[in-house]
């Protein structure tokens, strides 16, 4: 309730001290409400976590107790009015009927306590010369404005604040009743030192929560900090502590935990990144290696020996076909960094899957005839996905490659696209040539890997690589399976035609 | 035939000189964009080898779009390391006719070149070719080798096409997989050869000449000339 609806006099009943300390618990709290203003935001920390849960408790608490505060007040005070209105009219009324003398005998008679304790009555002569009353003097600084005054008397040479009401008689006689302003002081306290004692309560806490959050914060934090700091030093098998198994659907219940495991699938793929590029590099220096040999041995032995021009000029055309076999080994991963990179993604458009597999099994059916093998290739003519027609048609074209490089005379190759209940498109690609032994499978798409039945054939080891790429961008992936006999390589599409 | 080529490394430029002199072309050489610019702007040249990155303020494609801009129809080659399918397809948008990533062939050049110039002469597509005694109508999709009919697949006779409208040019593998099979990647096993010696038995079976033969270390050329 706002103070200007109180009358004038109730005002005056708030003791100073009070206001004062109303004012030292809201302050700190208006600062502590600044400090969660939006700008500038304040740094997530364990302290300020405890900081903002000190600051709600107390908006709560002063929510509760304002209102009952004012409401309390306004009751005691329309009491105390009440009492007094009704003290004077009795008064009055026995000073209208029997006269002065009788009004002082009964006040004297009446009012025998101390004002301390009880009620307090004065009854002067228009002079304000006592006649009657406990108390001695009229209060000097009783003014004679308002009915209804609170002001301190001496009382046996200690001060006391009390409530006074004036009541003007005929000829001049003055009456003063009134109460001690400290018959409510004990329920005051009361109420004020409750809910100091529950300020302070709820201040120890919220600063031992918050130091307690923080303490286990930081410890957890201290783990994360010390595993990621030993990971930078390069020892990345190491992985962040997770005490409950968060799951994944559920959520788990602990959001460190979460946090944690979040965080270890990051490092399992950054691992098999690093892992990965540390075998390519090598694979590369390798592979790059051998033609590279060959090249410097060439090179060195037409310097040496200087032959005539006939021999020297077929030296140096093995010389460049030795620099375009590491030509293409680079295009070959230039063109795989690229599809990694996923940026084709935005060309995809809608490929109409049959011309693709068409277009690509006759480009290789010459080569098919001439080493006497059946490349067939059937596809219903209304598959379409969304993707890349030249990436696809060079992985369909590096799987019908290695069918037809694998393939005995009269063997059998067919290319085949299907629509998988879930939605996926196959195109497959089946030979009956040796196949790829089980334990060999996973690792033929990996960058460089020359199985043992491919030793000796021409090829870089990417086809596959490329294949897998390829599969990978379009949300698929490449499947080997055995064909009883021979190899089934699948190019799984998982981008629908829009 | 006068070429200009915009390059600024030095050894490219030379091996790429040296070899254009051999082939009988006159070419001159600026080896910033400036002087490249100014070369292009200025001089009539029946063809332009355009190297992308070049110092001197201006790039390769700043130089064909500012070609393009001013009206002129110069077939321009872009030369250049960049290999991504997007960087090429930005360079043949940008105006130029031909791309050509390096490290390459001289023969692929050469090949590349002479297919640019031969289409800039070309002002009007033509619908019967004929090189000695073949024949070969386009628009009724007929064959002949010394009035006697050859039966040939669709893609093989858009592969003689190809040849028959490049008669007397080197064309490469890359070229043939390019414009008659639209691929954009090489192949692993040599199939276009098994194409064309397919196609050349169609054409040549029987004939007491052959016009198809195989140019060493380059590629194919469709010629009656021995």
């Amino acid at each position: 309730m706002p103070d200007n609806l109180l009358s004038p006099s109730d005002k005056l009943l708030m003791p100073p001290r009070r206001g004062a300390l109303l004012a030292a618990l809201f302050n700190p709290l208006g600062s502590l409400l600044r400090r969660f203003s939006p700008f500038p935001r304040p740094r997530f920390s364990a302290l300020n976590l405890a900081l903002g849960y000190i600051a709600i408790s107390f908006v709560a608490l002063a929510a509760f107790a304002g209102p009952l505060w004012f409401a309390w007040r306004e009751a005691i005070a329309q009491g105390r009015a009440e009492l007094l209105r009704e003290e004077a009219v009795w008064l009055t009324d026995m000073f209208q009927k029997h006269g002065p003398e009788v009004l002082a005998q009964t006040i004297d008679r009446r009012v025998v306590t101390e004002p301390a304790t009880g009620k307090i009555v004065l009854f002067t002569d228009a002079s304000r010369n006592r006649l009657a009353g406990n108390l001695h003097n009229w209060p000097a600084d009783m003014t004679d404005s308002g009915a209804l005054q609170a002001v301190w008397i001496d009382s046996k040479g200690v001060p006391l604040r009390v409530v006074l009401m004036r009541v003007p008689l005929a000829n001049g006689y003055q009456l003063l009743v009134g109460r001690g302003a400290s018959r409510f002081q004990r329920l005051e306290n009361f109420f004020i030192w409750g809910l100091a004692g529950s300020t302070g309560i709820v201040l120890v806490l919220g600063v031992l929560s918050g130091l307690l959050i923080r303490r286990a914060f930081m410890a957890e934090v201290h783990n994360i900090s010390q595993t990621a700091s030993a990971i930078v030093e390069g020892d990345l098998s190491r992985r962040l502590p997770v005490h409950h198994e968060a799951r994944a659907d559920k959520g788990g219940d602990n959001e460190l935990d979460m946090l944690a495991q979040t965080v270890n699938r990051m490092l399992d793929q950054i691992e098999q990144l690093i892992s990965g590029v540390r075998n390519v590099a090598n694979a590369i220096a390798h592979d790059l290696r051998t033609p590279l040999t060959e090249l410097r041995s060439r090179l060195e032995g037409l310097s040496l020996s200087r032959p005539p021009a006939g021999l020297a000029y077929a030296e140096v055309e093995a010389a460049v076909a030795d620099v375009d076999r590491v030509i293409g080994i680079f295009n070959a991963l230039l063109r795989l960094a690229e599809i990694d990179t996923g940026a084709r993604r935005s060309g995809f458009v809608q490929v109409d899957i049959a011309k693709v597999l068409g277009e690509t099994a006759e480009f290789y059916q010459p080569v098919a005839e001439l080493k006497g093998v059946s490349l067939t290739c059937a596809v219903p003519a209304t598959l379409r996905v969304a993707g890349d027609p030249l990436l696809l048609t060079q992985a369909v074209g590096n799987l019908i490659d290695n069918a037809l490089k694998f393939s005995h005379e009269h063997g059998v190759i067919s290319v085949v696209a299907q629509q998988r209940p879930d939605g996926a498109v196959a195109l497959t690609v089946a030979d009956d040539g040796p196949g790829i032994a089980d334990a060999e499978k996973p690792r033929v798409s990996e960058r460089f890997y020359r199985g043992d039945a491919s030793r000796g054939t021409p090829g870089s080891g990417l086809g596959l690589s490329l294949v897998a790429a390829v599969a990978k961008l379009h949300r698929g992936s490449l499947e080997l399976s055995d064909n009883h006999p021979g190899l089934r390589a699948s190019l799984v599409l998982f981008s629908p035609a829009a | 035939m006068k070429v200009l080529l915009v390059e600024d490394n030095e050894q490219v430029a030379g091996f790429v000189k040296k070899g254009m002199v051999e082939a009988g072309h006159a070419i001159d050489h600026a080896a910033d964009g400036r002087d490249g610019m100014y070369r292009a702007a200025g001089g009539s040249y029946d063809a332009i080898i355009m190297d992308r990155m070049l110092p001197g303020g201006i790039d390769g494609l700043g130089i064909i779009g500012a070609l393009r801009e001013s009206g002129s129809k110069t077939p321009v080659l872009i030369l250049s390391a960049l290999s991504d399918v997007d960087e090429r397809i930005r360079g043949l948008k940008s105006g130029a006719d031909d791309y050509l990533v390096k490290p390459f062939a001289f023969g692929e050049l050469l090949a590349r070149l002479d297919a640019l110039l031969r289409r800039s002469q070309e002002s009007q597509v033509a619908t019967t070719l004929s090189l000695a005694d073949l024949r070969m109508d386009v628009l009724s999709r007929k064959v002949t080798r010394a009035g006697r009919a050859v039966n040939l697949q669709p893609r093989e006779f858009k592969l003689l096409e190809y040849l028959l409208r490049h008669a007397g040019q080197v064309v490469t593998r890359t070229m043939l997989l390019e414009n008659v099979w639209n691929f954009h990647f090489d192949p692993q096993t040599n199939v276009i050869d098994v194409h064309v010696s397919k196609l050349r038995q169609k054409i040549d079976a029987g004939a007491d000449k052959p016009l198809l033969r195989t140019v060493r270390n380059a590629g194919y050329m469709l010629s009656a000339d021995d």
